[in-house]
């Protein structure tokens, strides 16, 4: 037992020191666990990208695109990242406040985005408008709004996300502030009584909500195409609402501690090309930033199209977040 | 006086005290700003009542279910016992996220009691969020482990008691007083004050199963200033109140509780005259029911990941099943070793010192280590390392670290009084026989301590096994544990392959719990 023990050390020791005996430059991009995952792009991207780069990607990862930014704060200027590939741009103003991002210099043009993209520190790879997914065998008669969701006192039940640790959970604080402006703290206390729980992450919360839990969750218009294409199932849908849909945009950097600042470059302009964008659809469900000629995938053909996306900027959110965050608790906490 | 070498006791406890406080220190000097005193607003302020609240009924819940249970399997053998007790370890180190689903599959709106009810005739929705959910999901988890201890700790009443327990024909309220309530008030209030900081730590199934931020703990507001407004500062003061309640709780429980000591005698295992009693009989079968009825469905509720097994279990499953086992296993021996060091300088301080009260700082540090969040003591010590060490290689040397450590108030549990009663038994005879070193450890130390070792290892490597928080920071494609995988899956929609992963997890800590039974279960 013992020596199998050792044996086994020592084979990881070994396995560790051979992967950093290698000749190729290597790029090391940090990304959250489920985009390099077994289902996740980040192996076909690899491939796609060590085809035409005479290098090697290494992805590093965090457990979600929250503890990135932790993650690049604790390392400071002794990042290993060269690319930070994940953040959500609600979290891009606090990013840039580190100072560890350099300028892309890549042509951002020709994208799917239902906005501009101006930024120069971060390029957008894909995107999705945040929704209430429902199964439509058991709602068949969904809210047509986010306002009727919130005033119907005998509206379905809704699992969410806690907005102080999770990204739709702040999407959705966000949102509400969208539709209902100073008024937004009411509107969490009428809706209170049916939300069933605000949980940790997205994966509790929809797995909860597939487990029968509640009758709508806080989720994206795209998370129907996955039971659809997958599961063959097509009772779950996403409500599309009269107001609009709050956007979700996912953005990679590189650091201005990097050492392969070609490579990253290389990357970065490789991100809004065919190769990686079409490994995006049916891997991470989101919509590809920049869609092929052929136009937006077929998997997302049955797709809701919001027709208002609502934003607020990067800088809003870092200004407002913490103000928001305690209207909240004080509506949902009494 | 002649210069001695420190108890490793002492180096271990001052190594602690020094990564702690080093820890500490370099999040609040992250910004090279002084650290401002945070100011307690309303929010925390009920926060802090609802957590107490929380964790005091919880508590108190493990604890009613957990001792009847321990009596009821001391008194009883039947078949499937030990597979019972193996169960019972393995039911504490459930990944909380899977604790969370599997309370749900059973008490949820569309779970098992529900269908049953709806099948009765019963309608009409029901919710557990709220105090229902946090509870049962607490007392699922824990009152095992406090059976299990409990259990370990009525084992130790020594067999002349039984003998003249049984000559003097005592009625079953006499065996209670006179031999089972020593034992239960010298472990009690110490496991009770272990579980009421994990159920007031406890995180992802407070947020989960509670129904609104009103029901939050502390650690919450700790993750958000560590992971949302990156705040260390912050983070590091929520845990200094964190650590200060704690300590407060522990040292009123050390106050107004003297353990007492045992006198030096034989043990060995005996049937207990009081198993012939008809009314407890009655009980007995009571209380395995009702603990049946609560535990099982839940547990059972697991095996829904069998149908999946085979979709994950791949090269991945593979790699990451070694490395969980490696750092678990370097774990549980980094926790072996600090508990059994602070465990016997505690009793050298009490029995050969005569210094109680130093000794019961050593009693603190574990739960001192408990009351921390692991997540922001090791954002401290990576801190520290961070100019020396890549961050790559940090990973591996913290991650079995900060398990071992978090693993070590658990087990502590387990050997601290062990070690007394060993020392309060054989100490003068070994120290009159000249006896010291390896031969004191091995001849008066071994023989009590072997089965709460093996125990104690195994809940340490399974604690390991199922652990999230540090993982978090860590892992990547290179170093990834089960728990990560399961996370990984269940973030791109794959539902089912979690559940298998986490029955896998569960499996894996069973087997763990059963070996470590078999293995030191050999006669005393």
């Amino acid at each position: 037992m013992f020596k199998r023990f050792l044996t086994t050390l020592a084979a990881l020791v070994l396995a560790t020191g051979f992967a950093h005996a290698q000749t190729k430059p290597v790029l090391t991009i940090y990304t959250y666990s489920s985009f390099a995952g077994k289902y996740g792009p980040a192996k076909t991207i690899k491939e796609r990208f060590e085809a035409i780069c005479n290098c090697e990607v290494n992805w590093v990862t965090a457990e979600d695109a929250g503890s990135l930014v932790g993650k690049l704060r604790l390392e400071g200027q002794s990042t290993k990242a060269d690319v930070v590939l994940g953040l959500d741009m609600n979290q891009a103003a606090e990013a840039k406040s580190l100072k560890l991002f350099a300028p892309h210099d890549t042509q951002v043009s020709g994208l799917s985005l239902p906005i501009q993209w101006q930024d120069d520190t971060f390029v957008p790879y894909d995107w999705g408008y945040y929704a209430f997914v429902y199964n439509a065998d058991k709602l068949p008669n969904p809210p047509k709004s986010l306002k009727e969701l919130v005033e119907n006192p005998n509206g379905p039940k809704v699992m969410l996300q806690d907005p102080r640790t999770s990204a739709p959970g702040l999407g959705l604080l966000l949102w509400m502030r969208k539709v209902y402006g100073d008024k937004a703290d009411d509107a969490w206390a009428q809706l209170k009584p049916r939300i069933v729980t605000f949980t940790k992450g997205w994966s509790e919360a929809y797995g909860l909500f597939l487990k029968g839990e509640a009758d709508m969750v806080m989720s994206y218009t795209t998370s129907p195409a996955y039971h659809e294409t997958v599961e063959k199932k097509t009772n779950y849908k996403a409500a599309s609402f009269s107001e609009g849909h709050y956007l979700h945009v996912e953005l990679v950097g590189m650091t201005n501690t990097t050492k392969q600042a070609e490579l990253a470059k290389k990357f970065m302009a490789f991100v809004l090309t065919e190769p990686f964008q079409s490994a995006i659809p049916e891997t991470n469900w989101m919509m590809p930033a920049k869609n092929p000629p052929s136009g937006p995938p077929a998997v997302f053909k049955d797709v809701i199209q919001p027709t208002k996306s609502l934003l607020f900027t990067p800088e809003e959110v870092l200004q407002n977040r913490r103000a928001f965050i305690d209207g909240w608790l004080n509506a949902t906490s009494r | 006086m002649r210069l001695t070498l420190p108890h490793p006791g002492s180096l271990v406890a001052l190594a602690i005290a020094a990564l702690v406080i080093g820890g500490f220190s370099a999040l609040l000097m992250i910004d090279g700003e002084k650290p401002s005193l945070l100011a307690i607003g309303p929010y925390l302020t009920r926060v802090l009542i609802f957590s107490t609240t929380q964790a005091a009924l919880s508590t108190l819940l493990s604890i009613l279910l957990g001792v009847p249970l321990a009596f009821a399997l001391a008194r009883r053998r039947f078949i499937g016992r030990e597979f019972v007790l193996s169960a019972l370890g393995a039911v504490m180190v459930t990944p909380t996220i899977v604790t969370v689903f599997a309370v749900l599959a059973v008490y949820g709106r569309s779970g098992w009691l529900a269908s049953l009810l709806k099948a009765l005739g019963f309608s009409g929705d029901f919710s557990i969020f709220g105090y229902p959910g946090i509870l049962i999901a607490h007392v699922f988890l824990n009152a095992p482990f406090i059976a299990r201890l409990t259990l370990d700790a009525l084992d130790t009443v020594p067999a002349e008691q039984w003998r003249l327990a049984q000559s003097l024909g005592f009625s079953p309220r006499q065996i209670f007083r006179h031999l089972d309530w020593p034992v239960l008030h010298a472990e009690l209030p110490g496991a009770a004050v272990l579980l009421f900081l994990v159920h007031f730590k406890s995180f992802a199934i407070v947020l989960a199963l509670g129904g609104g931020p009103s029901r939050a703990t502390l650690e919450v507001a700790i993750y958000e200033a560590l992971h949302v407004d990156l705040d260390f500062g912050r983070a590091a003061w929520l845990a200094l109140i964190q650590v200060a309640i704690c300590l407060a709780l522990t040292l009123t429980v050390n106050r107004l509780w003297t353990r007492p000591p045992v006198s030096h005698t034989l043990r060995s295992t005996i049937l207990r005259p009081d198993a012939a009693d008809r009314r407890l009989y009655i009980l007995d079968i009571g209380i395995l029911s009702a603990s049946l009825l609560l535990i099982a469905p839940p547990f059972l509720s697991l095996l829904a990941g069998l149908s999946h097994v085979a979709s994950v279990l791949d090269a991945d499953f593979a790699k990451a099943l070694v490395t969980s086992v490696v750092i678990a296993g370097l774990a549980a021996c980094i926790a072996c070793i600090l508990s059994l060091a602070l465990a016997s300088a505690a009793r050298r301080l009490r029995l050969e010192m005569r210094l109680p009260r130093a000794a019961e700082i050593y009693d603190l540090l574990p739960n001192v280590l408990l009351a921390i969040p692991p997540f922001a003591l090791t954002a401290g010590l990576f801190l520290i390392v961070r100019p020396f060490i890549e961050p790559s290689s940090a990973g591996l040397i913290l991650l079995p670290l900060m398990n071992g450590l978090a693993a070590v108030p658990f087990i502590y549990r387990f050997f601290g009084p062990k070690l007394m009663t060993a020392g309060e038994r054989y100490g003068r005879l070994s120290a009159s026989l000249g006896l010291r070193g390896f031969w004191k450890l091995r001849i008066m130390d071994w023989p009590i301590l072997r089965r709460p070792l093996g125990a104690g290892f195994a809940i340490a490597m399974a604690l390991s096994f199922g652990d999230f928080g540090i993982i978090a920071l860590f892992g990547g494609p290179e170093l990834r544990t089960l728990p990560y995988l399961l996370y990984e899956r269940l973030g791109v929609y794959r539902l089912d392959e979690a559940a298998a992963i986490g029955l896998l997890i569960v499996i894996v800590s069973f087997a763990l719990a059963y070996l470590s039974g078999r293995l030191s279960n050999a006669a005393d």
